[in-house]
């Protein structure tokens, strides 16, 4: 039993302290006034979270949030098994598209942010430049500096640094359906399009569980590129919790307060989770 | 066979996609091989006459926090890597009550979202003294890899099969002994896989560099790149110059070694 709990100690202690003893201390901070020098502020019930429901930037952030999650969730998943598929019908030089494809996924986000920022500029910027450049100059637009487009130029930025994971991860899964069935799919006369349809994509249901819970890990980590490329604006458009819960915290001292969201944040990761992990969990006879 | 029509379209959109990915690093290489008066007019338009004076103008002013990363990052790679071995090795090859359940709660922790936790982190970090540090960015990167570390681990050893560990078990072996004498020669795969994975998402961290470090003295590369901009005494050629240079590691584990990228994307998706 020693030996067992020596092999433990670290993954246990670490994880029981930094991740779930910090989540119980965040939701005790939620319920204090708490300006940061101390290690827990005073108690206050629940004030900070009956001040968030007049918050107005709280709830476009939590909107904004859920939106962003949504997009990048959905087009990554789909993206990734049409890549996947692509990929998959095997012509010549299709390894060497997948590299291209995973790149992205190499870079941190202060690159890709730097990146992005660039192709979003609308007076030099790389799309509006091209677009000019083939005369479709009407299809110019303002991106991350409009407050209706700046939310889904982050999401675009998402979904172009993860379809490579997702591709990757479906790719193996189309590999692992038996030969047999496409070929009598063939011939019964299916065409390669058919195929996918019929026998490749709806074998597809676990690792579309795989691909889901891993992406959601990265949706509810959600803060660098919003940060980064708009810091929540123009006009709070592209506010998300997690930038909320940054500029509370730091430039308002706002601990408790920041602490509230914060666990708000966690809430949408419980929900949003408990769907994933159960079909995983009793896949796995857990 | 596919009929040489459709084999066009499927080249088309594979291509269509290839350039979605390519165009922003294009870009970001062709701006950062501008000179001051190329610059003006745009990222799009392709350099005329490159220069490598903005990658060394960005190199001085990010080597300090070149070192800074590899300060932290191979520490914090090994020993999670380590630990993350030891823990997989337990809850997949040793049998107790509650190996289910401790699994699934070390891996739950994937889940938490770290801005939910950032506030306890930076007083917690401050009030040891490590806020600011190497060493609490070690700590910080160690503890929150065992969840994905141990998750790696525990995946490859669930491949191996049982029946090794048991009959050495059956020749008195203690469980320590088998992890050292059995399991660690047939995991340099798996080490290889959980290092390299390891090592790629603590260089690329951002938001813990972020929240727990302040000042030049300490800070993570990535954080460094992320002030470049906006500074207005860094024009915008250097600015991608030094965020290519921090690129470079992990862009080169990618196309050099993409099969153990694949792998290590892999064995975290494989539930058993």
């Amino acid at each position: 039993m020693l030996t067992i709990f020596l092999f433990l100690s670290a993954a246990v202690i670490l994880t029981g302290i930094f991740d779930y003893g910090f989540s119980i201390w965040s939701i005790i901070a939620s319920f204090t006034r708490w300006t940061g020098g101390e290690m827990i502020g005073e108690f206050v019930g629940l004030k900070n979270y009956s001040e968030l429901i007049y918050d107005y930037v709280f709830v476009k952030s939590f909107m904004n949030t859920l939106i962003l999650m949504g997009i990048y969730v959905i087009a990554t998943t789909l993206l990734g098994l049409f890549l996947a598929s692509l990929l998959h019908v095997g012509l010549k030089g299709s390894s060497v598209f997948k590299v291209i494809y995973l790149i992205p996924l190499s870079f941190s986000f202060p690159v890709s942010a730097a990146m992005w920022a660039w192709m979003y500029t609308p007076e030099r910027g790389v799309i509006n430049t091209i677009l000019r450049s083939i005369n479709l100059d009407f299809l110019t637009q303002p991106w991350t500096s409009s407050p209706s487009q700046s939310l889904l130029c982050i999401a675009i930025a998402y979904v172009w640094q993860f379809s490579g994971f997702a591709t990757i991860i479906y790719y193996a899964g189309l590999q692992a359906v038996p030969p047999e069935l496409a070929e009598a799919a063939e011939i019964d006369g299916a065409s390669t399009f058919q195929k996918y349809i019929y026998v490749y994509w709806p074998l597809q249901k676990s690792t579309t569980v795989s691909v889901l819970a891993i992406l959601l890990i990265y949706a509810l980590r959600i803060f660098d590129l919003p940060w980064l490329l708009t810091g929540g604006g123009p006009a709070h458009s592209s506010e998300v919790l997690s930038v909320y819960i940054y500029r509370t915290t730091y430039n308002q001292y706002a601990f408790g307060y920041g602490a509230a969201i914060g666990i708000v944040m966690l809430i949408i990761a419980i929900v949003t989770v408990v769907p994933v992990l159960r079909v995983t969990v009793t896949k796995r006879g857990a | 066979m596919i009929m040489s029509l459709s084999r066009v379209l499927l080249y088309a959109l594979m291509l269509i996609f290839a350039f979605f990915c390519m165009l922003p690093i294009y870009s970001a290489v062709n701006i950062a091989l501008k000179s001051g008066e190329e610059l003006v007019k745009g990222p799009a338009t392709l350099v005329m006459r490159p220069t490598f004076m903005s990658f060394v103008k960005a190199f001085k002013l990010i080597n300090k926090n070149l070192v800074n990363s590899i300060k932290f990052t191979v520490p914090a790679t090994l020993i999670s890597t380590i630990l993350g071995s030891m823990s997989g090795y337990a809850l997949s090859k040793i049998r107790f009550r509650g190996a289910g359940v401790l699994s699934f709660v070390i891996i739950l922790a994937l889940y938490i979202p770290p801005i939910s936790i950032m506030i306890p982190l930076v007083s917690f970090m401050r009030h040891l003294g490590l806020y600011n540090t190497i060493y609490g960015l070690i700590l910080t990167h160690t503890a929150y890899g065992m969840p994905v570390t141990t998750l790696l681990f525990r995946n490859y050893y669930t491949e191996i099969p049982d029946e090794i560990v048991e009959s050495a078990e059956i020749d008195g072996c203690g469980l320590f002994d088998i992890y050292r004498l059995i399991l660690l020669p047939l995991s340099i795969p798996g080490f290889i896989v959980v290092l390299i994975f390891q090592f790629t998402n603590i260089w690329n961290d951002f938001f813990f560099g972020l929240v727990l470090t302040m000042g030049a003295e300490n800070q993570p590369v990535t954080v460094a790149v992320a002030n470049l901009e906006g500074t207005t005494f860094v024009a915008r050629n250097i600015h991608m110059a030094g965020a290519l240079i921090a690129a470079i590691p992990v862009l080169l584990i990618y196309v050099l070694l993409t099969k153990w990228i694949v792998r290590g994307l892999l064995q975290g998706a494989i539930k058993r």
